[in-house]
């Protein structure tokens, strides 16, 4: 720690003394909606002095008194140059016109602005805009921000039904999915068929694959970073569409004229309302909505608030059999506030909620589980010099989780209530980060956090003879529940155990041309929450449990190194990036395991480690009529478990097996052509190696039964998935003065219809006794069609 | 049962988009091994002297000939409380019998099975279940509320874990309907359980008629024999299914002393089973 100080010391040595200089701060804007715009670049023409917005679209740059020519630009935007004199500190908000050519054309970035790219040190991100994702063919015409961001390199998922994504070889938990900073638990409707966020309230989101920068922390695999629209602020807006499964709405408008604004958006399905229409399914129902909810006032040129909101709900309910509802909630408070042309600052105020209910009318049970967070974050951004710009700030999360709550539905029903013990816990971040121009060449990224986690009190702990949850039984050779010794009660004021990690954060970009540069980083990072789950998918019923005594903190080290190039003045651009991550303290579980309604988790978990490797590949169009990207993923991710203080050899005979997210080849490839104004097309073709799963090695006859025998785990793989989607968007004659503006969009998922094996389950038929293999594939071949219309 | 509400509700909407089908596929082949189905069942009302212990081995998963019967073993079982030995007679067809056993509620059992001059040994104790109260039919319960379902009622002993085996089979069926579940969210209370047959086409099943008969069968297990039947009967009926469990080797409880490689499939449980038939009306 010392030394780190120290080195930030010396770094910033060099730069404080320099010639008489001033600064430019503001915002960049779009022009036609006032919408803030995120990574719009701002040059001083001639030199290498630059800035690019940040999350609010504020930059401020630094440079030596003089005159100078800007240059404000951004993706799709029709760049102003500007003259200005600099002999004194001022602010200058700029507004981009989107270019007349851009109207529906696709943008895709990986990075804000390509020149900049090639210079930044981050590096293992990827951005996809709104407009991106919702040109991409999508199941039933559902625009799907999780589906399209696997369409990039290192991102996977469990095949389709399966909620969440992986990323890097990492877990579905190992995600921090950020909406409006506000953390989302659960990011599937319709258990993983459709994702939470609606792509008309979004404006943009970032995956962050590794090199994650300092300001962030909580998991140890990635961070999805979706922003929502503020708003137009010049005129009212009506956005729309009408799809088979779901039907969207968005409003936005001024409150005050270009000084705050608000957006409400709102998607339904209405599957439930054609069930009504069938007699037998009129009790049924099975339906998702979600509300957005957005608002901003600028108070003055150094303040502005905003206060965001997400409510979704998934409700599926069986007639006489079961009610299940579940969802994410969240709210978000920000002040952002200038203090000076250097430094600005955003306080937020962020509350978080993931519940489910199951009621099951057969037996009169009735399940309740939730976890609930509140935050509080204070982040800065000080422009030091033209060379140098540092992050810092603290974060707060107090955590309730309440796991699990079973009540009786009637009088008569055999339930007994019972509430799982609930838990709490306070999470703190400190971090400084710096981006450091070191030479004309060479651009450091470094940083540090400091993270602490303390399980709180409010609850009794188990303690275990010898201390172990779990005992290796050697004679059965299996792993069994560990015998209860005592119960320690502890206070609410007390902590049960508290954990602290630093976690250091640096990334280097060395320029080797104007087109091309490699980078290389190095991210430690630390998980204190765990998603409790044994499937090999994951399920919206999965509870999250947080570290303490028995569970300890995943800690993940990730070192990437990558080259990237512009060729064909920017017409295309590569990015080859190679990765090597360990994490230590993954959980896996042990045989039998039992984790609903568990009061003692720790002894049906072994704590293990997890590592995974690749080359990632991904080549992009930019221009053109026709854009798109290839994307190429070899990897390796596995894990092991050994017994440790449980005794025995660990899970799989303490052998490295195959993590269920392992997927040695992955390509995905996605074009859009835009063949005139009225037509433009677009298609994926996915390949991915099929998922790692556990066959049968052999039957016994025992009771009648024939019972399968099972082999090493997640030995075997499922068949390999591809599909080819394609998508048409029909613009009819779209007069430039009309107000009301509509499109069709039609589309084939899953076009040559392959059966894809979402899983494949192994059963003695019960007519001929003999054993089958029996195939589970969800989607066929499915055609869509939808109209957007905006006025 | 837990694993039952979850998979229900899982299975349940995923079947809405998603289709079936079976398919030809090569698995790996495992070791050979030898197959304990010690099951010593006492059932409520007899003596209990008569039981059986049947030996066989395993086979290629896909294998459909007969399953090959082992002869020529020896097989013991010891009452540790009482130290009586109870020696079973080779039958030459993979069974192995008994006619004057003696089963003692809560007493320890011990099973020795040499084989190929191996020893295989296992230790159960014999559990006691409680008596039915009632069993019912009803058209509205169950899952479907227009099919018929049986319904069994007991009481569950409080101030101990218990846990149960269950199976509904009717005569004719090729398979019984089992199930089991622990008392952790009704200790204490009246119990019931119910069995419901669906009409299906492709499997040539239909719901229950008037006048159709169902044989319920409730065995009192250990917790440990809860363990294992949980494995197995969580990967019998959806082995393999995005919702279940990492598919793992259900290891029972026949330890071999002589070579523990070479451990044996299979369970030695000690049981009372009450049983009972019911004819729909």
């Amino acid at each position: 720690m010392k030394h780190f100080l120290l080195g930030f010391c010396l770094l910033f040595s060099t730069v404080i003394f320099a010639q008489e200089k001033y600064s430019i701060r503001g915002t960049i804007k779009d022009f036609s909606n006032g919408e803030t715009l995120l990574g719009a670049t701002i040059f001083l023409k001639g030199t290498s002095i630059g800035a690019v917005t940040n999350e609010y679209g504020f930059f401020s740059l630094t440079a030596p008194k003089g005159n100078y020519t800007v240059i404000i630009s951004f993706i799709g935007y029709e760049s102003i140059t500007q003259e200005i004199q600099l002999d004194t500190d001022q602010t200058l908000n700029f507004q981009l016109k989107e270019s007349a050519t851009s109207l529906n054309e696709v943008v895709i970035v990986a990075e804000e602005s390509e020149q900049v790219s090639i210079k930044k040190p981050q590096m293992s991100v990827s951005k996809l805009n709104a407009g991106t994702i919702k040109q991409m063919p999508a199941v039933l015409g559902e625009v799907d921000v999780i589906k399209s961001i696997q369409m990039l390199p290192g991102v996977t998922n469990n095949g389709e039904g399966s909620a969440g994504f992986n990323v890097r070889g990492g877990a579905v938990d190992q995600n921090l999915v950020l909406l409006d900073e506000a953390i989302i638990y659960n990011t599937s409707h319709f258990f993983g068929f459709f994702s939470v966020f609606n792509a008309d309230a979004i404006k943009d989101i970032k995956l962050y694959k590794g090199d994650i920068p300092a300001k962030f922390g909580g998991r140890v695999s990635s961070v999805l970073d979706v922003r929502q629209k503020d708003g137009n602020n010049k005129n009212f807006n009506i956005n729309g569409g009408i799809g088979l499964i779901s039907s969207r709405l968005a409003v936005e408008g001024p409150i005050v004229k270009d000084k705050g604004s608000f957006l409400i958006a709102g998607r339904t399905s209405y599957a439930h309302l054609i069930m009504k229409g069938i007699d037998e399914l009129k009790d049924d129902k099975i339906s998702f909505y979600d509300l957005n909810l957005k608002t901003n006032y600028e108070i003055n040129k150094n303040n502005r608030v905003y206060l965001s909101g997400y409510f979704g709900r998934d409700v599926f309910n069986i007639s006489k059999i079961l009610k299940n509802s579940y969802g994410n909630t969240t709210a978000n408070l920000r002040w952002n506030h200038i203090y000076n042309d250097r430094l600005f600052s955003n306080l937020s105020l962020i509350y978080s909620k993931y519940d489910y209910q199951i009621i099951l009318d057969f037996i009169e049970l009735d399940w309740i589980a939730d976890i609930k967070n509140y935050n509080i974050k204070y982040d800065f951004k000080y422009y030091l010099s033209d060379k140098v710009k540092l992050d810092f700030g603290a974060s707060g999360i107090s955590y309730k989780l309440n796991p699990g709550e079973v009540r009786p539905t009637s009088e008569s029903s055999p339930i007994n209530y019972l509430k799982l013990d609930q838990k709490r816990a306070f999470e703190g971040g400190l971090y400084v980060s710096a981006e450091h121009q070191i030479t004309d060449k060479l651009t450091a990224q470094y940083g540090l956090r400091y993270s602490t986690f303390s399980r709180l009190g409010g609850q009794n702990m188990t303690n275990y003879i010898n201390n172990q949850p779990v005992v290796y039984n050697s004679q059965l050779a299996i792993y069994e529940r560990g015998e209860v010794e005592s119960e320690t009660s502890f206070g609410k004021s007390e902590s049960i155990k508290n954990y602290d990690n630093f976690e250091p954060r640096l990334g280097l970009s060395y320029q080797l041309n104007e087109a091309s540069s490699i980078k290389a980083s190095y991210t430690k990072s630390t998980q204190y929450l765990h998603l409790l789950s044994n499937t090999s998918s994951v399920t919206p019923l999965d509870v999250w449990t947080p570290s303490g005594k028995y569970i300890k903190p995943q800690r993940s080290t990730q070192y990437a190194i990558g080259y990237y190039k512009n060729f064909n003045d920017k017409a295309y651009a590569l990015e080859v990036e190679t990765y090597f991550k360990t994490i230590d303290n993954r959980i896996d579980y042990i045989d039998g395991s039992d984790l609903i309604g568990n009061n003692t988790i720790e002894t049906e978990i072994l704590n293990g480690e997890a590592r995974a490797y690749g080359l990632e590949v991904l080549l992009r169009k930019n221009e053109g009529k026709f854009t798109g990207w290839l994307a190429y993923t070899l990897s390796k991710s596995e894990q092991r478990t050994l017994g440790g203080q449980a005794g025995g050899p660990g899970i799989n005979n303490g052998n490295w097996y195959n993590t269920p997210y392992d997927r040695t080849h992955d390509i995905s490839l996605t074009g859009i052509y835009k063949l005139n104004d009225k037509w433009s097309l677009s298609s994926n073709l996915v390949f991915q190696t099929g998922r790692p799963v556990t066959y049968p090695n052999g039957q016994y006859n025992y009771e009648g039964f024939s019972i399968a025998t099972y082999s090493n785990r997640n030995e075997d793989r499922l068949p390999a998935y591809h599909r080819l989607d394609i998508s048409a968007t029909y613009t009819p004659n779209n007069k430039p003065d009309k107000r009301w503006k509509g499109e069709w969009v039609f589309g084939i998922y899953n076009l040559y219809n392959r059966r894809n094996a979402a899983s494949i389950t192994f059963t003695q038929n019960d007519q001929t006794g003999l054993n089958e293999a029996t195939r589970l594939s969800i989607f066929g071949l499915i055609p869509s069609v939808t109209y957007n219309f905006k006025f | 049962m837990k694993t039952f509400i979850k998979g229900i509700v899982l299975i349940l909407a995923v079947s809405f988009t998603s289709c079936e089908d079976v398919i030809d596929l090569d698995v790996p082949t495992g070791q050979t091994r030898l197959v304990i189905e010690g099951s010593l069942d006492w059932e409520k009302g007899t003596l209990g002297n008569n039981q059986t212990i049947k030996l066989s081995t395993s086979t290629p998963y896909f294998e459909t000939a007969n399953i090959p019967v082992v002869t020529g073993a020896s097989v013991k079982v010891r009452n540790v409380d009482t130290n009586e030995e109870f020696v079973f007679a080779d039958q030459n067809d993979g069974t192995y019998t008994i006619s004057n056993f003696v089963p003692i509620i809560g007493n320890t059992y011990n099973l020795e099975v040499i084989y190929n001059n191996e020893t295989y040994t296992a230790t159960e104790t014999l559990i006691a279940v409680p008596e039915f109260n009632s069993i019912t039919q009803s058209i509205d319960g169950g899952f479907d509320d227009e099919l018929l379902e049986v319904n069994v009622y007991f009481d569950d002993p409080a101030d101990e874990d218990n846990y149960y085996l269950f199976s509904f089979y009717e005569p004719g069926d090729l398979f019984a309907n089992v199930d089991n579940f622990s008392d952790e969210f009704l200790n204490g209370n009246e119990i019931y359980n119910f069995f419901e047959k669906e009409d299906d086409e492709d499997n040539d099943q239909a719901a229950f008629q008037p006048g159709d008969t169902v044989e319920i069968s409730c065995y009192g297990i250990s917790e440990q024999f809860y363990n294992f039947s949980s494995i197995i009967i969580e990967q019998y009926y959806g082995g393999g299914d995005p919702f279940s469990s990492t598919a793992a080797e259900a290891r029972g409880n026949c330890i071999n002393e002589t070579n523990s490689d070479n451990y044996a499939y299979g369970y030695f449980r000690v049981t009372e089973v009450v049983k009972a038939s019911y004819t729909f009306e």
